[in-house]
């Protein structure tokens, strides 16, 4: 039997039983009549769509797939990616716009401005040309873009770090991924002081763009040569044996099964992929007896909210797990639904409002944990969730690796730097 | 006793019936319908949702292939918004593979007119791709989905506004004959008005018997032998459509080789048993089974595929001459003049036949009833599109988009099949209803996933607030009986009450309880026999609903009864369900 | 090291979960999804109908010996009624501490509230925004709706009420009083008012009510800022307030374990994942040692000193039927009571006739310990136990049983549990 057909998401429609459990927790209809509800857009609709005709429904462009609904599900509908499949098909008929285009092409563009970070910085930061973007481009004008790294890209300090680097029989390989080279290459520092501290070797290997971005505005083709070409680069470390670990759940995610699920690719090298791709906690936690435990004296609670894409994982909330083993920190875990930006969804011209309300309920938590408990920092595993809280919150966001990295006395949480010895 | 004159009466509101009504009506007739249920309860409401090319009879009966064919390409003209136009697939699975039945089927097409062509597996599965990858040949023909409620409504519609009167819920209790031996004649009918409780006279100068399975019963009568085998076969739903052309199996005509897109559901049937009484409607655990198997090598994975409901019909197959296996008797229809045929006159019976060649029944029906009546207009039907064609063939998303451009979401009522308020509540206003099993065929109340679970509670509290005059969607003058758009949510027009019709039926009728009770025994009655994997799970919270949330079980009213209730209670499987439970 | 994972995140999980937390005991919930407390009214019945009776049950107490005559292996025959009021006395005080207070009535009999269609459901304890509806109480109805909300007719609320000898009239008032919104469930509209003024539903209340009424909503007084809508509402109006139930969604059931859920994440420390469904376990030496739960790319492994199941029967997931009649519980694959195997034994030609379906009344089997055992009456794992819906021999639904089910089970599993040295 063809059992591409029988596994695609939509046929997940009949676990459906109508309970009304999803459609009460989704953040996104509960802020907007735009967006029907995840019960609507998602089983039911799915039964009055068919390849051959127009989507019927625009309304599901509205979801933003934070995946909320398929937590809460009880009956395994996988909701969020019928919508996406729908979105997919909306889009293939609609053509995609220039500005989902430029927001797919994120590597493209990390790579471009990261040959002139100050020039690339002024250029898209200031006023006039956020207003430009937000009317041509549909790119809403206040959404939190990031700004390119200006000490350089992640593999600029790797490879001054490498002759430096921990020599081991223990090694694990690291997938940085866009937001980390280009914008935040401290995240990227911070994990590999985490690794060696655990004894382990890091190996960085040549890599590309998972292909979200690309992904989610329905441009397979092109997320496709991406896969393949990072199939061709991490896929024989994975045969070999060797896991594979990143900082950004979005990344990890897409390697693990977006990518695979979407396209289509169902062999061995892909498998292995799969198999080898872990979140940095989840895989901190499965390693949990090598995590050293000579934390510095540190005394702080971190308000922390886990990512939607953890949702997909489902690895429950590893990061918490970890921190929670240091003396002195104490995690306060957001229970808000969604930050809003959701990927890129944040960022267009029509949801930008609906994300910040969405995220507001995230928002309040961090601005009441701040005047509760004199917070500094907020953590999170996703570097747009990140910035989304910065922005709605105005609260510095920090990638939980970055607070374990601080709290073995390696790293500076204020300036994001490696501590010297 | 009240009394009503009228030139042709027709007896049967299914396909047949309202083929001939129409006809009639167009044709410049004073025509009555009388049905004793609601229109389409019979089996035109209960069948498997095709509109022949004619392929599957082009060997074994290619006779009534050429008529299905022909009917086929006015049917697309005259009744479009009823039909998908799926095109449909005869496939030749592993099982059929040592057959000369193929290349039979090719000629077959080419002798009768099916257009018919072979196109690459490989094309096909791409285009389905749920079918068996190791079907090795497909020949494509111009099957397609048919809504027989939308089609029989339709129709019935244009026969009003050309003049006719359509009576539901008038059932024939006897026929009006005189003279005596040698000049026997049928003079009209008695009928029963079950809403009302009170009887009826109709006189006519022809009574046309087109009631199905049940034209026996009525031709006996007056003494006519008429013998009609119901042949019963039961149909099963799927939760989801699998595929959207419509699957015939390539070979000698068989149980469970059809599978249908209908709307949101595949429909696999189906079995044929010969039945004593038309109302045997029960499903048996071994027709379950076989549908199962078959449909699996159709679409493997579909034995474990989410069942919708499963529900019988039964065929009115014309015994003329005996015959060995029922279901070698002709699909061909059989007119009786009994004028010729039993010196009675006044009565013609028109049965046998499919759903797909009404029409052309009812032109042969009316063609006669003119002979005696004398010519008026020539039969129109084939050239008249009914209400309702104009807006093209259906297409599945149809629904949606009007929901999504009136942003209608909050009107649902049913969610599942995407039914709104306003649709409901012109349902109701227009049609005769006396239950929600008559609005569900109007609008597909209840046919979803969760087959009533949620819509039930909500259409009885629309209906009730309506006849409290609480309606939401407001009432104008215009009076114009829509039937034909029942099923679109953006063509609600506001619309007056049918007074007329509505005027001396009694309270009870309406009565909140009784109608939330026989729709939701209604609806169970099609599940229970499918009952496992998550349908199971649906109708645990379906009873949660209304046992633990409603305590729908410890109403007011519980002595009332419908005139349907009983048959909501039948018996559906041949088997000990009707016992107690052995604590 | 967890000491007690539960798997199953109702009313039962939730229940179980606190009381192991409570007592110190290191608590993880892992469940697919939220539990049927989102569908369910939010009221707790403990027993409202006998098997096969047309009559209310008037005290539960009361039946407790005659339902165990017709249901000798019912959950409620595995404790006895001290232990069962003992957990419906330590519900009470839970919710009481949570700002979520329940109440009965006076003399321990069932309290009868009007369902969404006004008929009388049988109920031990509701919540204090629902009792004033109790049909025991001398005021008459006025039940008031909004147009065009789908999920409530007081119309034919009233209607019914005043077939029962009761005195109700209905009215309606316009939806934009509470929103300007075209698309919203009974949640929705429980949101906004959280964060509405409600003086202009008030106003628009004294209007249409009369004196010496009391005044019948439907179920959307908050979510977040119930008891204080509710207060206010009640001064402003001087007069008794009260809910009614919808079609799921319920904002009654969603308060309730959203409550419960918080208490047990923020209050105890506990930790509650969902979107994780169990698909395998590994025993060793009789002994649960880990469930795995579906996830991206590898299962996840949970290792528990202790395991409870929750997973709510059919209604739950917990367990399935499949075309052949085979019935299972789907994650241990325990051995369950005689549930006909038979589909065709498993219904009844009635939807809503007095003897149910058999169907139902199969479950998991456990012994008076609340551990699943085998025919032979053996332990199925040392370090299992179960609970809830989930169990052999009673239909909680016909019963109106449910929350009763849920809380006695849990309480007493926990209790039994925490006899055992690990």
């Amino acid at each position: 039997m063809n059992l591409d057909a029988w596994l695609s998401p939509e046929v997940s429609l009949d676990q459906c039983i109508k309970c009304n459990i999803c459609v009460s927790y989704c953040p996104v209809a509960e802020v907007t009549d735009l967006f029907p509800g995840p019960k609507y857009a998602g089983p039911q609709a799915q039964r009055f769509r068919m390849a051959e005709q127009p989507t019927p429904d625009l309304s599901v462009d509205y979801c933003s797939g934070c995946r909320v609904c398929n937590e809460v599900c009880p009956n395994d509908v996988s909701i969020m990616e019928m919508n996406a499949k729908a979105r997919a098909a909306l889009v293939a008929e609609k053509g995609i716009p220039l500005r989902n285009r430029l927001l797919g092409r994120n590597e493209l563009l990390g790579k471009v401005g990261s040959y002139a970070p100050h020039l690339a910085n002024f250029a898209l930061h200031n006023p006039i040309s956020r207003i430009a973007a937000d009317a041509l481009f549909g790119i809403a004008k206040e959404a939190p873009l990031p700004r390119w790294s200006t000490t350089g890209t992640f593999v600029d300090w790797w490879e001054k770090h490498y002759p430096h680097r921990r020599i081991s029989d223990k090694k694990v390989v690291y997938f940085h991924g866009c937001a980390t080279m280009y914008y935040e290459p401290f995240i990227g520092v911070a994990a590999v002081l985490v690794l060696e501290h655990m004894g382990y070797e890091l190996i960085v290997p040549p890599q590309n763009c998972c292909g979200l971005p690309l992904l989610s505005n329905g441009e397979f083709k092109a997320a496709g040569k991406l896969y393949d070409n990072n199939l061709r680069k991490l896929g024989p470390l994975a045969t070999e044996g060797y896991d594979i670990v990143g900082t950004s759940t979005s990344c990890t995610l897409t390697l693990k099964e977006e990518a695979p699920h979407l396209l289509g690719r169902h062999d061995e090298t892909a498998e292995a992929l799969t198999h080898a791709v872990w979140d940095i906690f989840e895989w901190i936690r499965e390693h949990e007896d090598e995590l050293p435990r000579d934390f510095v004296s540190i005394e702080m609670v971190i308000p922390y909210h886990p990512p939607c894409q953890y949702r997909a994982h489902r690895v429950g909330r590893p990061a918490m797990d970890v921190l929670e083993l240091i003396p002195g920190v104490e995690v306060h875990e957001s229970r808000a639904r969604c930050c809003g930006i959701a990927g890129t969804y944040g960022y267009k011209k029509e949801k930008y409002d609906i994300a910040m309300k969405v995220g507001e309920e995230l928002f309040s938590f961090i601005l009441a944990e701040e005047e509760h408990h004199h917070t500094e920092y907020n953590a999170c595993d996703s570097e747009t969730c990140r910035w989304q809280i910065e922005h709605g919150a105005g609260q510095d966001s920090r990638h939980p690796i970055e607070i374990l990295a601080a709290a073995y006395g390696l790293y500076d949480l204020e300036t994001r730097t490696a501590k010297t010895a | 006793m009240r009394r009503l004159e009228t030139e042709i009466l027709v007896i049967g509101g299914g396909a047949t019936g309202a083929g001939v009504v129409w006809d009639a009506a167009l044709r410049g007739f004073d025509a009555i319908l009388v049905e004793r249920r609601d229109l389409c309860h019979g089996t035109s409401g209960r069948f498997h949702g095709l509109l022949h090319s004619g392929g599957r009879y082009v060997v074994k009966d290619p006779v009534s292939a050429a008529e299905c064919i022909h009917e086929n390409r006015i049917l697309r003209k005259t009744h479009a918004h009823c039909i998908e136009d799926t095109g449909g697939f005869f496939v030749v699975t592993p099982e059929d593979e040592d057959s000369d039945y193929p290349e039979r089927f090719r000629q077959g097409c080419a002798d009768t007119g099916v257009p018919c062509e072979e196109i690459p597996a490989a094309l096909a599965l791409k285009q389905e791709p749920r079918l068996n990858p190791r079907i090795s040949r497909v020949f494509r023909v111009p099957d397609a989905s048919i809504d027989g409620f939308q089609m029989v409504h339709s129709t019935v519609q244009a026969a009003r506004e050309a003049g006719a009167r359509i009576f539901t819920y008038h059932e024939v209790i006897d026929l009006l004959m005189r003279g005596g031996e040698g000049d026997r004649r049928v003079t009209g009918v008695r009928v029963r008005d079950a809403a009302r409780d009170e009887e009826v006279e109709i006189h006519a100068a022809m009574v046309i018997n087109a009631a199905g399975a049940w034209a026996g019963k009525i031709a006996a009568m007056a003494g006519i032998r008429v013998e009609i085998v119901p042949g019963k076969g039961i149909m099963m739903a799927t939760a989801h459509r699998l595929v959207h052309t419509v699957i015939n199996r390539c070979k000698w005509p068989s149980d469970g080789d059809i599978l249908v897109p209908a709307h949101t559901v595949s429909i696999i049937g189906t079995t044929d048993t010969p039945v004593a009484d038309p109302e045997d409607l029960r499903i048996e655990d071994w027709e379950i089974r076989k549908m199962l198997e078959e449909g699996e090598k159709l679409v493997p994975g579909f034995m474990r595929t989410r069942m919708l409901r499963v529900w019988a019909g039964v065929r009115p197959l014309y015994k003329e001459t005996a015959v060995t296996d029922d279901r070698d008797i002709s699909r061909k229809f059989a007119l009786l003049d009994h004028q010729e045929r039993d010196g009675v006159a006044g009565f013609i019976t028109i049965t046998g036949g499919k759903l797909t060649t009404f029409r052309l029944m009812a032109e042969k029906t009316v063609d006669r009833a003119a002979a005696y009546l004398g010519e008026r207009k020539p039969c129109a039907t084939a050239e008249t599109p009914v209400p309702g064609a104009r807006h093209g063939y259906y297409w599945l998303g149809h629904r949606l988009r009007e929901v999504e451009d009136g942003r209608l979401q909050s009107q649902l009522i049913c969610e599942c099949e995407l039914v709104t308020r306003g649709m409901l509540e012109n349902a109701a206003r227009h049609n005769p209803t006396i239950g929600l099993d008559d609005l569900r065929r109007d609008v597909r109340l209840g046919m979803g996933p969760c087959q009533g679970g949620f819509c039930t509670y909500r259409a009885v509290g629309v209906i009730h607030e309506l006849k409290q005059g609480h309606a939401v969607t407001p009432a104008a003058v215009d009076s114009d009986w829509r039937a034909a758009e029942f099923q679109s949510p953006a063509v609600q027009p506001p619309s007056r009450a049918h007074a007329a019709e509505e005027a001396g039926y009694p309270d009870d009728l309406f009565n909140p309880n009784l109608l939330l009770r026989d729709f939701l025994q209604e609806r169970w009655k099609g599940v229970m026999p499918i009952l496992w994997g998550q349908q199971l799970k649906q109708e645990q919270l379906d009873r949660l609903i209304y046992l633990d949330i409603m305590n729908a079980d410890h109403l007011p009213d519980a002595g009332l009864r419908s005139p349907l209730t009983d048959f909501y209670h039948m018996e559906v499987r041949g088997d000990a369900s009707g016992e107690e439970p052995h604590d | 090291m967890t000491e007690l994972l539960v798997i199953g995140a109702g009313l039962t999980g939730l229940m179980a979960a606190i009381a192991a937390a409570r007592q110190g005991a290191r608590t993880r919930i892992i469940a697919t999804g939220m539990g049927s407390l989102l569908w369910t009214p939010g009221t707790i019945g403990v027993l409202g109908y006998l098997p096969g009776e047309d009559e209310p049950v008037q005290s539960p107490f009361d039946a407790l010996d005659a339902l165990r005559q017709r249901r000798p292996r019912h959950p409620f025959a595995l404790l006895d009624a001290q232990t069962l009021r003992q957990s419906l006395d330590a519900f009470r005080e839970l919710v009481q501490s949570l700002g979520l207070p329940y109440r009965g009535a006076e003399d321990g009999r069932n309290l009868l509230l009007p369902s969404p269609v006004g008929a009388p459901r049988p109920v031990f304890l509701a919540p204090a925004g629902q009792v004033d509806g109790h049909m025991g109480r001398p005021e008459p109805y006025l039940i008031v709706g909004f147009q065009a909300l789908r999920d409530f007719y007081p119309t034919l609320i009233a209607e019914n009420l005043t077939k029962l000898g009761l005195k109700a009239r209905a009215e309606f008032l316009p939806i934009d009083l509470i929103t300007r919104r075209r698309d919203f469930s009974p949640i929705d509209l429980a949101r906004e008012l959280d964060a509405a003024d409600l003086s202009r539903l008030t106003n628009a209340l004294k209007r249409v009510a009369k004196p010496g009424e009391r005044i019948g909503l439907p179920a959307i007084l908050g979510l977040k800022r119930h008891a204080a809508i509710l207060a206010t509402l009640r001064e402003a109006l001087d007069a008794p307030i009260f809910e009614i139930p919808t079609l799921p969604p319920s904002a009654p059931g969603m308060r309730l374990a959203e409550a419960l859920r918080a208490h047990f994440e923020l209050d105890l420390r506990g930790r509650m994942d969902l979107g994780l469904r169990a698909i395998d376990f590994r025993a060793e030496n009789g002994k649960v040692a880990w469930v795995s739960t579906r996830a991206s790319a590898r299962p996840v492994r949970h290792w528990a000193q202790r395991f409870l199941l929750a997973t709510g029967g059919i209604l739950g997931g917990g367990i399935v039927g499949d075309p052949t009649g085979q019935v299972e519980e789907v994650i241990f694959h325990l051995p369950l009571n005689d549930a006909p195997q038979d589909r065709k034994q498993w219904f009844h030609r009635d939807f809503m006739g007095p003897t149910g379906h058999r169907i139902f009344l199969g479950g998991v089997r456990v012994n008076e310990a609340f551990q699943p055992v085998d025919a032979e009456g053996g332990v199925a794992y040392e370090n299992l136990w179960a609970a809830g819906g989930l169990l052999a021999d009673s239909d909680p639904i016909a019963e109106r049983s449910l929350e009763g089910v849920a809380i006695a089970t849990a309480f007493r599993a926990v209790q039994r549990m925490s006899e055992v040295t690990p």
